[in-house]
This record gives structure tokens, C-alpha cells and sequence, in this order.
């Protein structure tokens, strides 16, 4: 038995155990489900090689698993996140009900990602799709509210998506008589060219469902905003990426094949870069941090998507670079409403305010995030984002690298906003009883942003795999000196070295720093957020101050135009047309055995008349 | 790495930055008939901030945030290259580095924002939210202008574009004429001052981000604007105006540049924030397409 | 010794850059304040002696009380002046800070402001003209510059009485004991 053979059955094994230990000891169930998620990921990155591939044949059909570099990078973002979100999940978790439950979906999802990843044939990629549905389905309506309108919508367009890709399986095996996906790669430049079209497409509506590309979007913030937080990390940083993993599979070594290949690669970097500036700006609009990071999440897999479908090696770098990164800080930020969400009771922003002396890891957690989301140097951000831009101008999308500027600099808009909404402002008294939360919930988030931190100075430690993994790909490597880490490649000229600027950076504001607190020490006092300059007024303990509500009005009534027309009413309406049609055949379906015998009968009676003529 | 270079970089920008906001405060007395502060006032107002008795913070983040701004300033001042062939004035630029230029020079205000947060004002976060809004409206052109230059002359570096006007001997004011017209209209928002101080606005919201900060704190933030406005000027001399040889050139095109953003805001009233981003989208980003279209085609 | 006069000349510079720069708290709390902008504005231009506005008691050096200061608004006076900055210095302006001016018998009003707010600088009026104004910040340069200009020690050194004058005219007190 291969050592992948075990890893699953750990997974599988130890979910089912987890949910059974519930009933046993509370404490003995969260030991079981920590060693169900980082026991397999230990042995994974230990004892798993390249290339050797195991198989598990189930009636007939043999179910291939392997690794190659590319499945191997993306194995890092899975195992990472998640362990590191196990570990949250056990703080945050703490004394909620049916845990059991939420272990069991968890650690099923996570397995499900890896088979995603580890899947060389079609079916066991596709039971695996299916396995990170339903799980992650079921932990999308742990809370119980809004079963109907959230849940039935995230299933349904998986299993639109998903049901595409069983169209597009079949229609291989069909042509190929095989279900490995190598040997997809390899006759489909001979097949016809509408099945060229077809099948590429058809795979793509699955893996953009789950990467929440505009407009298969709508289900995305309700569906992040309704899991629980320790979920919708892994949700929005892990889950995502099998999207895109997918799509590069699909956009590198099929389409790329193929001359019509540049018409879907346009397309659809054409629909990342519109789900990029569409998403900030309603994430600009939100009022709760959970719908904020949402959207903001589907603006972030716009820019992945608009890298990997320009389709050079410099893009593809950047949007896997990107991927990384918003895996991490997506993920930390998860953890922070989560967080907060825990020590408050509500993520609402024109509820909670004034937290930064009160919990202030989280707020480092936070700060490190929202500046890698924002591109700063000297995180881990301003890399990808480099990148990006870079390869966006050499491959002369000049119009589309506008609209990414945009959209990243309307991004420090909601940026300054869930950092203000949740740490800054007003401090107010029925707040004051808030306490950091667990140190079992602080220390990976802490963990995850002194990550990025690193990330930005030592970029080459994520680089390395991207690179080995587009080399697996069939890409020609000319980024061999991609081995120093600390070196950034130009795609136009030289070198680049920029540690020592960072290095500038860092000095020159401890230099400051200290300046401003040695000038003066002793006649330097601090002063609480009720004494402001407001008007010669002292505000009364009780009086609320806080500026939240209209947060970004002036900008948002600005764009104003471009935000009139949400495509979740589209979908509403084609859902309420579809329910009137079957209204109408309801008429005809009364349910009712006595109107079907009636039919019956006539039918026999019709047939009996007219037989001459029909026969 | 030149400390002693460093040191006179920053200082020179810090002398020539705050003589410019002098300047600025005496035409504009002149422009209104009345005779108006001294130049050097600027210096005056910063020496009697820095030696104020007594200083409040309200927290860390308000503590530091100057020190961001100083930062940005900073950095950005090592970049560009302020003369174009000096030992005295070191400067770090790489290839890529306008790019790294557009980022580090939102790194500062941002950190000023998250300073003037915490102080729980809430014309500080107005005005932050003001400023961010207006900062999403004046990027677009200006991004859009620099996308153009580096199209059209194939490089992502300042040191690249002046030498490319040095090659060809025209100033890239002349060869990409609608990128400077663009990058012109850009800076107005850049700078801040009329018809784009609703930031500030002092009668209505109090002066915005700095309401909170006296002493030491506005002493920095005085120092950090006129070190950044300098900056911003020598970035455009270089990038527009073929850099500059010697100080006396320097400071004769940058005071030239200069005068645009200071006679347009006393001839200006103040926009709201929503109609200085569509005032933004409209003329300006007309021009930065005209410049793309250029660079593309020509 | 050496250390008192480098204590000295340091002292003269930054006395030099105070006087040279004063920042008037645009606050008008009286009818006095109509007196102000045309001192500001083109005729008069107080710029030229470095007299600029300031929007927040946090970024300004001077007080002016122009006229006279009902009780009322001296509890939101004296809350502005204990939140600027050291250095800082009161400018009584018009008669009614003197002794009371043409209120002197009013319910609502103060008549000596100097028993509530240390005072710098009185500039007599009703009200003074935009020269008489210039006459009275020359005057305060005059005082920064000899170093007498210490109304913000006095009052900080005699705090209980200040306060117990305040507190005998202002019914709800609010304000917390001292504000530095």
C-alpha cells in the first residue's frame, strides 16, 4: 500500500472517527481532527516523490493518482492553509455546537482538494469535484439561516459546473477511449474543431464557478459570508484554487495547441480584469466585513485569472504568485473577522469599532494582510502585482492593465475601510469589555503575516516551485536563474535587485520612529478618542462619535453608473421565469392519479379511434 | 550607498521644498493685492512647530503615521535621480522602478491614514476617505500617461526615459505630447491644492487627516509634503523635461512646473469629491487614451 | 554658565521663530470676530507678520477672545485653550474682556477674563479697528521676543484658582480636573 494510498485513508478515516469522538470527549475529538489534518500533510511533503503514480481499481475503472511539480505547488496552498486553519478552527470552534459536523465536512474537504490535486484521470478528478462540493455545501449551511436562497444557489451552480464537466469527461472518453488526462492533452489537437470549442468550454464553466468569475459569481459572497470563518479560509483561499488550477491545466496544454487559443485566452482576460474592477467596486459598498471580503476575494481571483489567461511566462508567474499570496492574506483576514466576530458577537461595521488597544495581534494580523492586499511594498503583494503589470504591458493589453491599476487602486479603498471599520475610530463603551482572542486563534494568523512578510523580501521561496511547476507544464524555461531568492526577473532587461531597498525603507522609518518618540519623551502624553477637537465639546461617555455609516459615499456615488445593474437579479429573474413555466405545467401535472387515469384512458381511446390513420 | 550624499539629497529637497511653499504663499498674496509672508515663512512655521513645548498622541498607529509619510518621501526622494550626472546626489533607480514609484508613493499617505484612524475624529476619517477617493480619480490619467511613455520607449525605468531624451535630443514633452498634457492635469490632483483640497478644506472639515496632529507630529508632515513636493516636481523635470544638468536648471524647471498647480488653484474653487473623480475621468483620461493611442500607433 | 546661555541663545531663536509665526485658532467668539477677516484679507494682510488661521485647537498657538464671552461659551473656551499646545497665549480683544465693556451688567456675561484665562496681550475697542488689531499681535511679538509671553506657566502654576473661578460661574461642569 503507497504512501498516497494511506494519506487518503487517513483523511477518510480520520473524518469519520472525528465525528464519532464528538460523543466520547470533547477534547479527544479536537486531538483526532487535529492529527486527521496535519498527520497526512506531514507525510505528504515527507514521503510522497514525484512521479510514481498509485491506482485503486474500482470495478474496472482504475482511479490514477500522482505528483507532478505543478500539483505539488498547489499542494502547498492546500496543506498550509488548511493546517493552519485547523489549528484556528479548534479556538474558534470552542464551544459551539455540532462540532462533530463541522470536523467531519472540513476534513473531507481537504481531502478532497488533495485528491483534486494528486487526480492523473478524469473520474477520480471528478469524484473528487464532487466530494468538495457537497462538503463544502454542508458547512456552508452550518449556521442554518438562509438555507434556502444561499445554500440551493452555491449547490446549483456547482452542480451546473460540475455536470458541464461530466459532459466534457464523457465526450473524451468518447473520442479518446481514455480517461487519463495526459493522453486528453495529447490527441486534442486532432480532434474537430467544435469539439476543440466545446470541450474547453465546458470544463471552463466548472473550474469558473468555482473560481468565482463574473458572472458566475453570485454565489460567492453569500456563501463566504455564511460559513463559519474558520471555514471560508480554506473556503476562499484554498477552494478557490482548484479553479484555477483546473483553468491553467485546461488554457496551458490544451488551448495553447491550438491557433483559436488566443480568442479564449483574450476572453477570458478580458472577464478577470472586469471581475477585478466589478468586484472592488461592491466591495467598496459593503456594510459587513464578511460580504467586504467576499467580494473583494472574486476581485483578487479576477487578477489571477486575467495573469494566467495572458498566457506568457511572466503572467503566468505573476498569477500563481498571486494566487500565494491571496491565499495567505485571504486567509488571515478570514481569520481576523472570525476573530473579532468571536470576541464582539458582529462583523458589521457600523456596529463594532475602536478595537486596535484591545486586540492588537489581530490588528498586526490585519494590517500585514490588508497591506499585501493592497500591493505595498515591502510585502509579499507588490511582487505579484509587479509582475502582473509587467507582463500585462509586454504583451500589449495596455487598455486591460488600466483597469487592473484601477481596480488595485480602488482597492485601498475597502482596504482602509475594514481597517478602520473594525480597529480605528472611536473607542465606545459597550465595547470596552472586548479581550484578544486565544492565543490558539492569534498565533496563525500572526504566523501567516510574518509570512508574507518574508514572502516579500525572499520572493524566490514561492517562485522556485511556480517555476519547476510551468516547466512540468511544457513551458520553455528561460527563468533558470530563478534560484536566487531574492532576485526578481525583468521580462525586459536585467536584473533587478530590490532587498536593499527594502532594507531603505525599514531604516529610514525606525529613523523616524525614533525621532518622533525621542524628541520631546517627557512632555509627550497620550490622550484617549473622546478628547478630539470637536468644537470645544466634551463628548459624553455614552456619545457615539463613530464615523461609519456613508463610509465611502462620495466615491461610490461617483461610480455610481457602472454599479446599477447587478447580475444576481438576472439569475433571480431567470429563476422566477423558470418557476411561472413550471407553474404553467403544473396545470398539466396536477399530482393528481385521478386527472393521470383520465389521460391514460383518453390516450387508449385516441389510439383506438385512429389507428388506420397512425398505423 | 552614499550617506553623506543621502544627507544632502534630503536636505537640499527639504530647503528648496519648503522655498517653494513660501513662494507659493506669495504669489498668491500678490495674485490677491496684498503684500503677503516673507518666502522663507515656511521655515518659520516649521522651527515653531518642531519647538512646540509639549506634544498628545492618541496611540501607535497616530504616533507613527508621520513617520510613514516621511517614508514615502524618503524612498521615493532616493529614486529619482535628481541631477541627471552627480556623484553628490546618489540615487538607487532599477529597471521597473516607476512602477515600484507608484506604489511608494501611495505607501505614505496610506500609513498617514491609518494614523489619523485612530484618532477617533471623525473629520480625520472624512477627510481620509476624501483623499482615497480622490487619489482612485487622478491615478487613472497618470497611470495611463506612464503606461504611454513606457510603451512607447520600451523601458520601465526613469533612468531609461532620460536617456532616451538624451538620445533623440527632444524633451518627451514634445514626442508625447498628450502624456504630458495628462500626467500635467494628473499632478493638479497630485498636489492637492485648489480646485482639489477637499481633503483639507480647513473651514468645512477642519483640515481633514491633520486635525489632531500639533508639535512635532505636523512638523514632520510639514517637512515629508514640501521634501514630496520637490520630488514630484524633479520627477517630472526628468521624465518630461529631460532632467536637469546642474541645481541652477533644476530649480528653474521645477519652479517653472511649479506655477501650473499654484496659478490654476488661485484661479480654481473647490470641487466636491465626486466631480473631481469625474473631472478626472473625463479631460484627463481623454488624453492619457490619445496617449496610448499614440504610442501605439507612432 | 555656559549651559545658561546656550540655554539663552537657543531660547532667543526659538522665541524669534515663535513671534515670527503665530497660528489665531479660528474660532469667533464674540462680535469682535467681525473685526477679523478684514484683518486677514487684502487691505490689512495680516500674513505679512506670519499671522495665518488655524483649524484646530491642536495646530494653533494663539486664543483670541474677541468681545465678550458669555457664560456658555467660555465652558467650550476653556476646553479649546486646555487642548492646544505649550507654548500658547490668549489674546483678550475688546473692551468686554477688560472690564466687562458694554455688558458689564449682564447676567449671561464675564467681566474680567483675566481671573478665568491667563491673558497676554489686551487690545482695546469696540470695536478695534484692523490696525489697532496689527498694533495688538505686534505687541504679542514684542512679548514672545522678551520672553514674557508666559501666560500658559501662570495658569498651569495656578490652577486651582483659575479653576475655582471657573467653576463659580459655569453651572454643569463637564470637563474632566485638568486636560494635560
Amino acid at each position: 500500500m503507497e504512501m498516497i494510498h494511506i494519506i487518503f485513508l487517513i483523511f477518510f478515516g480520520g473524518a469519520i472517527i472525528t465525528y464519532f469522538a464528538g460523543k466520547v470527549s470533547k477534547v479527544l475529538q479536537d486531538i483526532l481532527f487535529l492529527i486527521s489534518v496535519l498527520v497526512p500533510a506531514y507525510l505528504f511533503f515527507a514521503y510522497v516523490s514525484m512521479g510514481k503514480d498509485v491506482s485503486l481499481t474500482l470495478g474496472g475503472i482504475s482511479l490514477i493518482w500522482g505528483v507532478n511539480h505543478f500539483s505539488w505547488f498547489f499542494s502547498l496552498i492546500v496543506l498550509g492553509l488548511g493546517s493552519m486553519a485547523a489549528i484556528y478552527s479548534l479556538g474558534f470552534m470552542k464551544g459551539k455546537e455540532r462540532k462533530g459536523y463541522f470536523y467531519f465536512n472540513f476534513i473531507l474537504s481537504i481531502m478532497s482538494m488533495m485528491g483534486i490535486l494528486l487526480s492523473q484521470d478524469l473520474i477520480s478528478f471528478f469524484i473528487f469535484w464532487e466530494i468538495m462540493t457537497w462538503t463544502s455545501y454542508l458547512i456552508t449551511i452550518y449556521s442554518g439561516n438562509d438555507i434556502q436562497r444561499i445554500g440551493i444557489k452555491y449547490f446549483v451552480f456547482s452542480a451546473i459546473g460540475a455536470y458541464a464537466m461530466l459532459m466534457a469527461i464523457v465526450m473524451v472518453h468518447h473520442l479518446s477511449g481514455t480517461f487519463l488526462i495526459g493522453d486528453m492533452i495529447k490527441i486534442y489537437p486532432h480532434m474537430s474543431l467544435s469539439m476543440q470549442i466545446w470541450i474547453p468550454i465546458l470544463f471552463l464553466m466548472a473550474f469558473g464557478v468555482k473560481a468565482a468569475m463574473m458572472p458566475l459569481h453570485v454565489w460567492a459572497p453569500d456563501a463566504y459570508s455564511n460559513a463559519p470563518m474558520a471555514y471560508t479560509s480554506v473556503f476562499s483561499g484554498a477552494l478557490s484554487k482548484m479553479g484555477i488550477y483546473g483553468m491553467v491545466i485546461i488554457l496551458v496544454t490544451m488551448t495553447n495547441q491550438i491557433p483559436q487559443g488566443t480568442w479564449f485566452r483574450e476572453i477570458l482576460a478580458w472577464l478577470g480584469g472586469i471581475t477585478a474592477a466589478l468586484g472592488t467596486l461592491w466591495a467598496i459598498r459593503q456594510d459587513d466585513a464578511k460580504k467586504l471580503l467576499a467580494y473583494s476575494s472574486v476581485a483578487q481571483l479576477g487578477y489571477i485569472i486575467t495573469g494566467i489567461a495572458i498566457g506568457t511566462e511572466l503572467a503566468m508567474l505573476a498569477g500563481l504568485f498571486l494566487a500565494v499570496m491571496h491565499a495567505l492574506f485571504k486567509g488571515t483576514l478570514f481569520m481576523v473577522t472570525g476573530a473579532v466576530e468571536k470576541q464582539t458577537g458582529t462583523t458589521n461595521f457600523n456596529e463594532v469599532t475602536g478595537l486596535i488597544r484591545k486586540m492588537p495581534w489581530t490588528f498586526l494580523a490585519a494590517l500585514l494582510s490588508i497591506i499585501a492586499l493592497a500591493g505595498i511594498p515591502p510585502l509579499g503583494g507588490f511582487v505579484g502585482k509587479w509582475m502582473l503589470y509587467e507582463s500585462l504591458i509586454t504583451s500589449n493589453h495596455y487598455l486591460l492593465v488600466i483597469l487592473v491599476f484601477f481596480s488595485s487602486t480602488a482597492a485601498f479603498l475597502y482596504c482602509y475601510k475594514f481597517l478602520f471599520g473594525f480597529f480605528l475610530g472611536q473607542e465606545e463603551k459597550e465595547w470596552s469589555h472586548v479581550k484578544e482572542a486565544p492565543a490558539v486563534m492569534v498565533v496563525p494568523m500572526v504566523l501567516m503575516g510574518l509570512f508574507m512578510f518574508v514572502l516579500g523580501t525572499f520572493p524566490g521561496i514561492v517562485l522556485k516551485p511556480i517555476n519547476n511547476g510551468l516547466v512540468d507544464l511544457g513551458f520553455v524555461d528561460s527563468f533558470k536563474h530563478l534560484w536566487n531568492s531574492s532576485i526578481i526577473l525583468n521580462g525586459w532587461g536585467n536584473q533587478v535587485v530590490l532587498q536593499p531597498i527594502l532594507y531603505y525603507i525599514i531604516a529610514v522609518f525606525v529613523f523616524f520612529a525614533i525621532f518622533l518618540s525621542w524628541k520631546g519623551f517627557r512632555t509627550t502624553r497620550y490622550v484617549t478618542t473622546k478628547d478630539i477637537s470637536s468644537s470645544g465639546e466634551v463628548p459624553a461617555e455614552d456619545e457615539n462619535l463613530t464615523f461609519s455609516v456613508g463610509f465611502m459615499q462620495p466615491f461610490l456615488r461617483a461610480v455610481a453608473p457602472a454599479m446599477r445593474r447587478q447580475i444576481d437579479k438576472y439569475y433571480t429573474g431567470i429563476a422566477e421565469g423558470l418557476e411561472s413555466l413550471f407553474e404553467f405545467m403544473r396545470k398539466v401535472y396536477t399530482g393528481n392519479g385521478q386527472t393521470y387515469a383520465i389521460y391514460v384512458f383518453i390516450f387508449v381511446v385516441v389510439v383506438l379511434l385512429f389507428k388506420n390513420v397512425l398505423f | 550607498m552614499n550617506i553623506l550624499g543621502a544627507v544632502v539629497t534630503f536636505l537640499l529637497a527639504f530647503v528648496v521644498g519648503m522655498t517653494y511653499g513660501g513662494l507659493n504663499r506669495k504669489i498668491t498674496a500678490r495674485i490677491q493685492n496684498r503684500k503677503g509672508p516673507p518666502f522663507y515663512q515656511n521655515f518659520i512655521d516649521a522651527f515653531k512647530l518642531a519647538s512646540k513645548k509639549s506634544a498628545i498622541h492618541h496611540g501607535a498607529m497616530h504616533h507613527l503615521g508621520p513617520a510613514f509619510l516621511m517614508v514615502s518621501s524618503v524612498v521615493t526622494l532616493m529614486i529619482v535621480p535628481v541631477l541627471t550626472h552627480s556623484q553628490w546626489f546618489p540615487n538607487l533607480n532599477f529597471q521597473g522602478d516607476l512602477i515600484f514609484l507608484l506604489y511608494i508613493m501611495t505607501f505614505g499617505p496610506l500609513g498617514m491614514a491609518l494614523g489619523a484612524g485612530q484618532t477617533g475624529n471623525p473629520n480625520s476619517a472624512i477627510g481620509v476617505t476624501r483623499g482615497l477617493s480622490q487619489m482612485v480619480g487622478f491615478e487613472i490619467p497618470w497611470v495611463m500617461a506612464l503606461v504611454a511613455i513606457m510603451i512607447q520607449y520600451h523601458t520601465t525605468s526613469i533612468t531609461g526615459l532620460m536617456a532616451a531624451q538624451a538620445q533623440s535630443g527632444t524633451w518627451l514633452m514634445f514626442s508625447s505630447p498628450f502624456a504630458f498634457i495628462a500626467a500635467i492635469l494628473a499632478m493638479l490632483g497630485m498636489f492637492g491644492y485648489s480646485p482639489f483640497d477637499v481633503v483639507i478644506a480647513p473651514a468645512e472639515l477642519a483640515s481633514g487627516p491633520a486635525s489632531e496632529n500639533g508639535g512635532k507630529y505636523l512638523f514632520t508632515m510639514m517637512s515629508s509634503g514640501s521634501v514630496f513636493a520637490f520630488v514630484k516636481l524633479t520627477l517630472y523635470v526628468d521624465l518630461f523635461l529631460g532632467g536637469a544638468d546642474n541645481i541652477i536648471m533644476l530649480l528653474i524647471k521645477t519652479f517653472a512646473l511649479y506655477m501650473i498647480p499654484v496659478l490654476y488653484s488661485n484661479t480654481s474653487v473647490r470641487y466636491r469629491t465626486e466631480q473631481s473623480i469625474r473631472w478626472f475621468w473625463g479631460w484627463p483620461t481623454f488624453f492619457g487614451l490619445l496617449a496610448i493611442l499614440q504610442a501605439v500607433i507612432f | 554658565m555656559n549651559d545658561k546661555n546656550s540655554q539663552k541663545i537657543v531660547d532667543i531663536i526659538q522665541n524669534w521663530a515663535r513671534k515670527h509665526s503665530i497660528w489665531v485658532l479660528a474660532y469667533g467668539t464674540g462680535c469682535g470676530a467681525i473685526e477679523i477677516p478684514p484683518t486677514m484679507t487684502s487691505r490689512y494682510d495680516a500674513e505679512r507678520l506670519g499671522v495665518r488661521g488655524a483649524a484646530t485647537p491642536r495646530q494653533a498657538d494663539v486664543l483670541l477672545i474677541s468681545g465678550y464671552l458669555t457664560v456658555k461659551t467660555i465652558k467650550r473656551v476653556i476646553r479649546v485653550y486646555e487642548q492646544m499646545q505649550d507654548p500658547k497665549y490668549v489674546i483678550g480683544f475688546g473692551s468686554c474682556t477688560i472690564n466687562g465693556g458694554m455688558y458689564y451688567d449682564s447676567y449671561n456675561t464675564i467681566n474680567v477674563l483675566d481671573r478665568y484665562l491667563p491673558v497676554d496681550v489686551y487690545i482695546n475697542g469696540c470695536m478695534p479697528r484692523p490696525e489697532a488689531v496689527l498694533s495688538g499681535f505686534a505687541q504679542l511679538q514684542k512679548r514672545i521676543a522678551a520672553g514674557r509671553a508666559t501666560g500658559a506657566q501662570h495658569y498651569k502654576e495656578n490652577l486651582e484658582w483659575y479653576r475655582a473661578n471657573q467653576k463659580k460661574i459655569i453651572p454643569n461642569w463637564v470637563m474632566p480636573d485638568y486636560n494635560w
